[in-house]
């Protein structure tokens, strides 16, 4: 493991690599996810998918599907209360009404005892469909004399998805007085354009497009919901976001907040797929048949109507001087939203603009309206395809003006102080130091002999994220022996409990076997904000430590009356309390528990209290470095090493943050090399299965090297700043980069398919 | 169409079932004998998730038939471990920071697990290429790499 700064000193357990403490249940096969819970008299729920994209739905028929035995219900939209339904945002459309927008959009819910009765009965259900004309290309559609992909206008857009990934105050504008299917706009100028490009001593510009690719977390979305006699609606849902999930809930059906508990099963991955989908629905079932009702997707259903990521067409022009100062970029950024608002845009934007020093930016975000699968969030939502515009535009600079590309990156990479697009400045930040780490690794060092063969190249990009901003809270008890639980209500998925178990142990100066973590439900948690964003650690793990201090302060003041010793002259160490030099005055932890929690105890229990507001962002960068072979004969890209560099500001877990990074970058693999949803003119979509849709396998990922880069932030705990999603950036232009490095064909759309390959290299004509 | 009455030895336990001609082994052994260890993430035989072992051979659960295994020895997930103690494999991934969301892990588990006996002494590329029918989403595959190649050791005792 490679570290690139400073030695830590004076931690007993932060900064110290440790194993997940959920890992045994998870190896062994013991650990519940949702599927694996059972519920008596449960009502298994499978959807009705449109088999069209755009449609009016003309008349639906249920007796054949309620004569399956075993189907104790088929709901549709008429079945469902109308008044909260709101047609604008897709999670409150819950069934479709009266028109289809997309292609596997629900338009009835079969319900039965056995899952495969209610597959059976779906298939039965009989929908007339009156079609209309399917908008499926984001260019397409935004011509003026393109057909509308819905037939009423945006009034409503749901941004709080790509808020909890980014949050950032920037004005986005809702669409124009005009019927059209563009929905928003954003527009960031800074300086002088032309005069930028007049100054340029090289100029270059393309047009990029990225596909549409799916989070493909290998567990599909499962929810179960269950309405007791007491008015209360219970969920469990396989989500990142569940006091995000209990509000919207609340609002769609109806409850008060207070009587709709979210359980967060485990989430077996999300990467920003499973934040809010269904779990109205399924809950407005449950309340309809009054028995637990569950909805687990098939890979297939997951694939036709979860969120996956935009479809993106990335116009840039951009301007370099001789000595490789970055004078000018002008980007036109299109992403395809899908059937509902909610693309990101403004990250896109932000990014594109945001991540070299540049005096003069004009650029231009749109969002489009298509009929296809509405948008969610995944990993750096947006951030991907626009630094596979910029970062290979900065090679072909590079290039063209003759310098070390690498060496290009570092003069003008932002820096604290930096301003964003939006004028708002960075924090302090480490891209440069990323940039560093990649000069040194081998893969790059190496590059001149790499070269020496045939069809081998390397090549280097970059890329980062912003991060979400929102409030944490946390708790921390002594129990009656002296243990400690920590209690959250953030959703563990990438080892945050274990990080928050070393955060409690560390200010307690416990050895970490003395703490437990939970994640409560939202009953019974303390408020903390979606697992998304890359925020968990930077702000829940914020609010740990305070609740551990908090819990500290309180031993202490007990332990001074307990020894008669002023608090500030006592130490704690392995669960015992005792004065600085006086070794035998002390008290045990299992004693103060005792004290606290005991019949006619004299103390009041041991609570910590963290809660935090969390308002400056901690933005982490990543570079990463690709060697790829080229086959020209097949188009074949073999990636043959990949080094990810990423600055995390200080890893808490190292081994943690070491895998979110190789995970992010094969992700980004995957964009760069195999993933694409592919929908016919009809916008149907035509590879929904993992065998027609590629992710990257273990023969396709070599072994990642991370190098974790350490430039504090300024308020995250021990100086941690966000890490889950920059590693997914790079990825895309850096094997991009590769490949023209190895074959002289610069590839200007992603995954880059043998097929675009052997076009570029002009062995295959249309 | 009645059920069948199956025989199926599941991690060395007899056990006789009643199932329909059209359900999975997989959905089988979750539903009727209670053991949820083996997860479905694609149930059409290309994510490996639902990976167990039937008369010694790895199958991809979801799209055996439970009919099919009639009189089979079955060795899913839960019958790695003895005792109480993980199987060097289970050992080897938790401690090499191997498992994220865990989701693939008991198939990724059951893979390595019958890739190292066949090949108590693979190298990465036989590793890569022996878990090549087992998707993880979120490790990137370097750790898991590491965890068979480790497991693999300690299990020649080397
Ligand atoms: S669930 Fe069987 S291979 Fe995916
Ligand atoms: S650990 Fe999540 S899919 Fe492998």
């Amino acid at each position: 493991m490679a570290r690139e700064t400073l030695e830590r000193t004076g931690f007993r357990h932060v900064g110290r690599p440790v194993d997940r403490i959920d890992a045994t249940g998870k190896v062994t096969g013991e650990t519940p996810y949702g599927d694996d819970l059972r519920f008596p008299r449960l009502l298994h729920a499978k959807l009705v998918h449109a088999p069209v994209a755009h449609a009016r739905i003309r008349r639906i028929d249920v007796s054949k599907a309620l004569a399956v035995p075993g189907v104790e219900a088929v709901v549709t939209a008429a079945d469902l209360p109308s008044h909260r339904i709101n047609p604008d945002v897709r999670q409150q459309t819950l069934l479709a009404r009266d028109e289809v927008l997309f292609y596997g959009q629900p338009v009835a819910a079969v319900l039965a005892r056995d899952p495969y009765a209610a597959a059976h009965a779906r298939d039965l259900v009989e929908v007339e469909y009156e079609e209309l004309p399917a908008v499926v290309d984001p260019l397409e559609a935004m011509r003026e004399d393109s057909p509308l992909a819905r037939t009423s206008a945006i009034q409503e857009a749901d941004r709080s998805e790509e808020q909890g990934h980014i949050t950032i105050e920037a004005e986005q504008e809702q669409a124009q007085s005009r019927p059209s299917n563009v929905s928003s706009t954003i527009t960031f100028k800074r300086g002088d354009i032309e005069a930028g490009f007049a100054e340029a001593d090289a100029v270059v510009e393309g047009t990029w497009r990225s596909a549409m690719v799916h989070q493909s977390y290998i567990e599909p979305h499962v929810t179960i919901a269950d309405y007791d006699a007491n008015g209360e609606l219970t969920i469990w849902s396989s989500t990142q976001a569940p006091f995000h999930v209990r509000h919207e809930v609340a609002r769609t059906l109806g409850l008060p907040d207070a009587r709709v508990r979210v359980v967060a099963t485990e989430v077996g991955g999300g990467f920003g797929g499973k934040i809010y989908l269904y779990e109205a629905l399924v809950g407005a079932l449950a309340i309809h048949a009054r028995r637990p009702v569950k909805l687990a997707m098939s890979r297939k259903e997951d694939m036709l109507a979860a969120t996956p990521a935009p479809q993106a067409v990335v116009q840039l022009k951009a301007g370099m001087k001789a000595d490789g100062t970055l004078v000018a970029l002008q980007a036109r950024v299109i992403y395809d939203s899908g059937a509902f608002p909610g693309a990101p845009v403004l990250p896109g934007c932000l990014l594109i603009g945001g991540s070299y020093k540049c005096p003069n930016l004009d650029i231009e975000g749109f969002e489009v309206l298509t009929n296809k699968v509405s948008v969610g969030a995944l990993r750096a939502p947006g951030a991907p395809h626009v630094a596979f515009a910029l970062e290979s535009a900065m090679d072909m600079l590079a290039q063209r003006l003759e310098l070390d590309p690498l060496e290009v990156r570092l003069k003008n990479a932002v820096e604290k102080g930096d301003p964003l697009p939006s004028g708002q400045p960075y924090p302090a930040i480490g891209l440069k130091e990323c940039l560093e780490a990649i000069a040194r690794t081998e893969i790059w060092q190496q590059r001149h002999q790499t070269r020496q063969r045939p069809n081998r190249g390397v090549g280097v990009a970059v890329g980062g994220w912003l991060g979400g901003l929102q409030p944490a809270s946390a708790t921390v008890g002594l129990n009656a022996d002296g243990t400690v639980n920590v209690t959250v209500g953030a959703a563990d998925i990438t080892g945050t409990n274990t990080t928050f178990a070393q955060i409690a142990a560390e200010e307690l100066n416990l050895p970490l076997s003395m703490v437990s973590v939970v994640t409560g439900d939202t009953k019974t948690a303390p408020y903390a904000g979606m697992t998304a964003g890359s925020k968990t650690t930077y702000t829940v793990g914020r609010a740990v430590k305070l609740a551990a201090e908090d819990a500290r302060q309180q031993i202490l003041a007990i332990a001074s009356q307990r020894l008669e010793v002023p608090a500030e002259e006592l130490e704690m160490e392995d669960g015992v309390v005792r004065a600085k030099g006086q070794p035998e005055k002390q008290v045990t932890f299992a004693e103060l528990g005792r004290l606290t929690t005991g019949f006619g105890a004299r103390y009041a229990p041991i609570v910590g209290r963290g809660a935090i507001t969390a308002r400056r962002q901690a933005p982490g960068f990543s570079a990463q470095v690709a060697e790829v072979e080229v086959d020209p004969d097949t188009g074949e890209v073999t990636v043959l090493r990949y080094a990810v560099a990423q600055d995390v500001g200080f890893a808490i877990n190292p081994k943690s943050v070491e895998g979110q990074m190789q995970g992010g970058a094969a992700q980004g693999l995957g964009i760069a090399l195999s993933e694409e949803m592919v929908y016919d003119e009809r916008g149907r979509l035509l590879n929904p299965n993992l065998l027609d849709y590629r992710l990257p396998t273990t023969r396709d990922v070599p072994p990642i090297e991370a190098i974790i880069v350490e430039v504090p932030s300024e308020e995250g705990p021990y100086g941690a700043r966000i890490v889950g999603e920059p590693s997914i950036v790079p990825g895309p232009a850096a094997v991009a980069n590769a490949v023209a490095d190895a074959v002289g064909a610069r590839i200007f759309e992603v995954p880059i398919t043998p097929e675009r390959v052997l076009r570029a290299l002009g062995k295959l004509q249309d | 169409m009645p059920k069948r009455l199956i025989n199926l030895t599941v991690n060395g336990e007899a056990y006789e079932v009643a199932v329909e001609p059209w359900w999975s082994l997989l959905y089988t052994v979750r539903e009727e004998l209670g053991l949820t260890g083996s997860k479905e993430g694609c149930g059409t035989g290309d994510c490996g998730a639902c990976s167990m072992l039937v008369d010694g051979r790895l199958v991809t659960s979801c799209i055996m038939l439970a009919v099919e295994a009639d009189g089979c020895q079955v060795t899913t997930i839960e019958g790695l471990a003895t005792d109480g103690n993980l199987h060097p494999v289970q050992q080897a991934f938790v401690e090499k920071g191997a498992v994220q969301c865990g989701y693939c892990i008991p198939g990724m588990v059951m893979a390595a697990y019958d890739l190292l006996r066949r090949n108590p002494n693979p190298t990465l590329e036989e590793v890569r290429l022996g878990l090549a029918g087992n998707l993880c989403r979120c490790t990137g595959y370097a750790k898991i790499y590491e965890a068979v190649l480790a497991a693999a050791e300690r299990m020649r005792g080397d």
